[in-house]
């Protein structure tokens, strides 16, 4: 089969959805389909920005390509589905945050004026029209399946992924609690910073890079955190799968996140996750006490969470061999399987 | 609103409380000629009765806004506003601006009573919509029935169907109205409700569930001989239970007795049913009429029953099973129970309301800046305008409604 792996790009910028996409194309030519990404870069700001240059995917012709036709094209997150084609299959990553539940958040993008507030909707718009042309609509999770509903009435499948290819490992549990992601506002890294100031034997590991490090560095600096909160910067695959093998448990509390990797890679390692009770998507996975610690979302219940884990870290073991079991059961040979039936 | 009794004004009544939770919204008295000043959006809600909605047409056509179309079928209002006023020019020009020359002729015949007035007789051919599409800047209707009559009519702006808004349910007990299986029918008793043919399937049904009664609730039409047609079909005091209108907590309480809700019609002027509405949301299982907005309810929820000259036959075969399979009147009740909490709950209803008033306000402003800003760039690669490509990327904004 002809496949087509549509998403949007944001120049200079590297995350979960790249990875999910690089690694579906992967797994898809493993199972001898000709496959190819198509990306366009994005930018959503300023004012109608978002609108024009989601628009530019409604100008890819993708029927075919050098001739031949292209059977199927997967398209993964706002604005890719805009694309026009016969069999459109989309696998949900997220909608345009912002126009929905960050809307009115200090995340949110949009204004009061009546301006903004039509622009909203006009990005609503564009879910509810090219969502909508889809051939089959699948979620990563059930929290982005509900969003969708909740805020265009589709219903999407819930087809989750694995997370990135590492050489995932166990080496133990040592005493510090590992953050993996982007370092945006939305991940919060700084309740974990945080908690460290509260919890004067926690020692954190922050792996990864973004426009809020600057901030969050100050942070750990002002609580007079150097040399207990370590920002390792953007890490190479060996070096993120040691830190997992190696960590106490893994922290991942985003604002109501859509689902993301993090969890199912620190099962993998046998981690147990540290998360909040509004993070959304990873509580699927995430159950306290069963396969990690749910708190609420403040730095005190943090700190006592992480300091209950550094103080039973034969339960933490237990907790982290049942997030394996629960990580194990998504295979790519399912997730393709369905995506292309 | 009320005191005035509509359909429109009840759906009102229950909305403007969630609309004024979520936005700044202020009620235009009956007669107002404009919006307050400083109005972002106007919204009219318009229906069939000339008495209770021309006054709102005429603010609307002094300053256009978004409407709300309760009926597609507008004959019977834009005959109240033109000949109504003693405007019979008024009249022959909205029949000729929507159905030409024979419209016109029509019309004229009409005026001079030489033929029955067209919005008694045929008003669904004639439904006049655009007397007041022409001045709406966009649409809110209930059905996908409504959408696409008013796509065929040429009305171009941005239409948003909206599900009709569920009341909450009082809390007061059934009122059974016979021992046996009951089957339900609220509103106007007369032949555009499909009731000869109802009873003529009721009496059928009776033939086989001695047991079953027919409960009709509403006033009888002038000139409808209800009594006349029972007595022919046999259908006497035992089988059948009358009652006029009634107030609304015996109208929730009667329709929570009932085993069915029957809600038939023919002709349909497009609009939504307020007693379907009820079912729904009491879990009632619905037998409805094939046609306009019933046909679009999903078929675990309601039996349809085409118009056409097996009619009776049908209507009697939904109503004996339904009589006769408490199973499947628990498994359809809950079906529509379900529906009722997911689609015409009153605050999603009011959420679609604020997201489509806030599209009207600003989104103007909004497609021009679109426009603009995609001109602008297939100028810098010398697209002109009124070329092949200048079209597609016309029809490609279009196709996700960022067109102007």
């Amino acid at each position: 089969m002809r496949v087509a792996v549509c998403r949007p790009q944001v120049p200079f910028a590297r995350g979960g959805v790249e990875i999910f996409t690089d690694r579906l194309v992967e797994e898809l030519r493993a199972r001898d389909h000709d496959v190819d990404l198509v990306t366009v870069p994005f930018k959503w700001y300023p004012g109608t920005r978002v609108l024009t240059q989601a628009f530019l995917w409604r100008l890819l012709d993708l029927d075919e390509a050098d001739g031949r036709p292209i059977d199927v094209v997967v398209a993964t997150k706002f604005p890719s589905y805009l694309v026009r084609h016969r069999d459109k299959r989309v696998w949900l990553v997220h909608q345009f945050r912002q126009a929905y539940e960050l809307d009115g958040t200090p995340l949110g993008q949009f204004g009061d004026s009546t301006e903004e507030r039509a622009l909203r909707r006009k990005v609503q718009g564009l879910d509810r029209v090219a969502l909508g042309e889809a051939t089959r609509l699948f979620a990563t999770s059930r929290n982005v399946a509900d969003r969708l509903d909740a805020s265009t009435g589709l219903t999407a499948e819930v087809l989750p992924h694995p997370p990135q290819e590492l050489d995932y490992r166990c080496e133990g549990y040592e005493s510090f609690v590992l953050s993996v992601g982007r370092l945006d506002r939305t991940k919060r890294v700084d309740l974990l910073i945080d908690a460290a100031g509260l919890d004067s034997s926690l020692e954190v590991v922050i792996a990864g890079e973004g426009p809020d490090r600057e901030r969050l560095q100050a942070l750990a600096r002002q609580r007079g955190l150097d040399g207990r909160v370590r920002f390792a910067g953007r890490v190479s695959d060996g070096e993120l799968a040691d830190l997992y093998g190696r960590c106490l448990g893994v922290f991942y509390a985003p604002v109501d996140e859509d689902f993301g990797m993090v969890p199912f890679e620190a099962f993998l390692s046998e981690k147990p996750v540290l998360t909040t009770t509004d993070a959304g998507g990873p509580l699927e996975v995430v159950a306290h006490g069963r396969t990690g610690v749910v708190v609420a979302p403040d730095a005190e219940a943090l700190a006592r969470a992480t300091a209950w884990l550094r103080e039973h870290r034969e339960e933490a073991a237990q907790l982290g061999r049942a997030g394996k079991a629960v990580a194990t059961e998504v295979t790519w040979d399912r997730a393709i399987d369905r995506l292309l039936a | 609103m009320p005191p005035e009794q509509s359909g429109v004004a009840d759906y009102s009544a229950l909305l403007v409380p969630a609309l004024t939770a979520r936005t700044d919204l202020v009620v235009a008295r009956r007669g107002s000629r404009k919006p307050p000043r400083g109005t972002d959006v106007a919204l009219y809600h318009v229906g069939n009765n000339p008495d209770a909605h021309g006054w709102i047409v005429d603010a609307l056509r002094r300053m256009p806004g978004v409407v709300v179309l309760h009926d597609f079928v507008l004959h019977h209002l834009v005959a109240g506003m033109t000949v109504g006023r003693r405007d019979g020019h008024g009249y022959l020009d909205a029949m000729e601006r929507e159905h030409g020359v024979v419209g016109r002729l029509l019309a004229h015949g009409v005026l001079d009573k030489r033929i029955p007035p067209l919005w008694e007789s045929r008003p669904e051919d004639f439904p006049l919509a655009g007397f007041v599409l022409e001045h709406a800047t966009g649409l809110i209707v209930h059905s996908r029935t409504v959408h696409d009559r008013a796509r065929t009519a040429g009305f171009g702006g941005p239409i948003r169907v909206i599900p009709h808004p569920a009341w909450p349910v009082p809390e007061i007990p059934p009122e059974q109205a016979a021992p046996g299986p009951v089957i339900g029918c609220f509103g106007v008793v007369n032949s555009s409700k499909r009731i000869p043919e109802l009873l003529r399937a009721f009496a059928r049904v009776r033939e086989a569930s001695p047991d079953a009664t027919l409960l009709l609730v509403g006033p009888t039409s002038p000139g409808f001989d209800l009594e006349r047609r029972l007595q022919r079909l046999g259908l006497g005091d035992d089988g059948i239970v009358r009652e006029g209108w009634v107030d609304e907590r015996r109208l929730w309480a009667l329709m929570a007795g009932v085993d069915v809700c029957v809600n038939l019609r023919q002709p349909t002027m497009g609009e939504t049913s307020g007693s379907v509405v009820r079912a729904l949301t009491l879990g009632r299982p619905l037998v409805v009429s094939d046609v306009g907005w019933f046909s679009e309810l999903p078929a675990e929820v309601a039996l349809k029953v085409p118009v056409d000259d097996r009619e009776v036959e049908t209507l009697a075969a939904a109503l004996e099973l339904l009589v006769s399979q408490p199973g499947v009147r628990a498994e359809m009740g809950a079906a529509g129970a379900a529906l009722a909490r997911r689609e015409h709950d009153l605050g999603r209803v009011a959420d679609l309301y604020v997201a489509a008033l806030e599209e009207a306000a600003g989104g103007r402003a909004v497609g021009d800046a679109v426009v603009r800003d995609v001109s602008r760039a297939a100028a810098d690669v010398e697209i002109a305008a009124d070329t092949p490509e200048a079209r597609e990327i016309a029809r490609r904004l279009a196709e996700i409604e960022l067109g102007r």
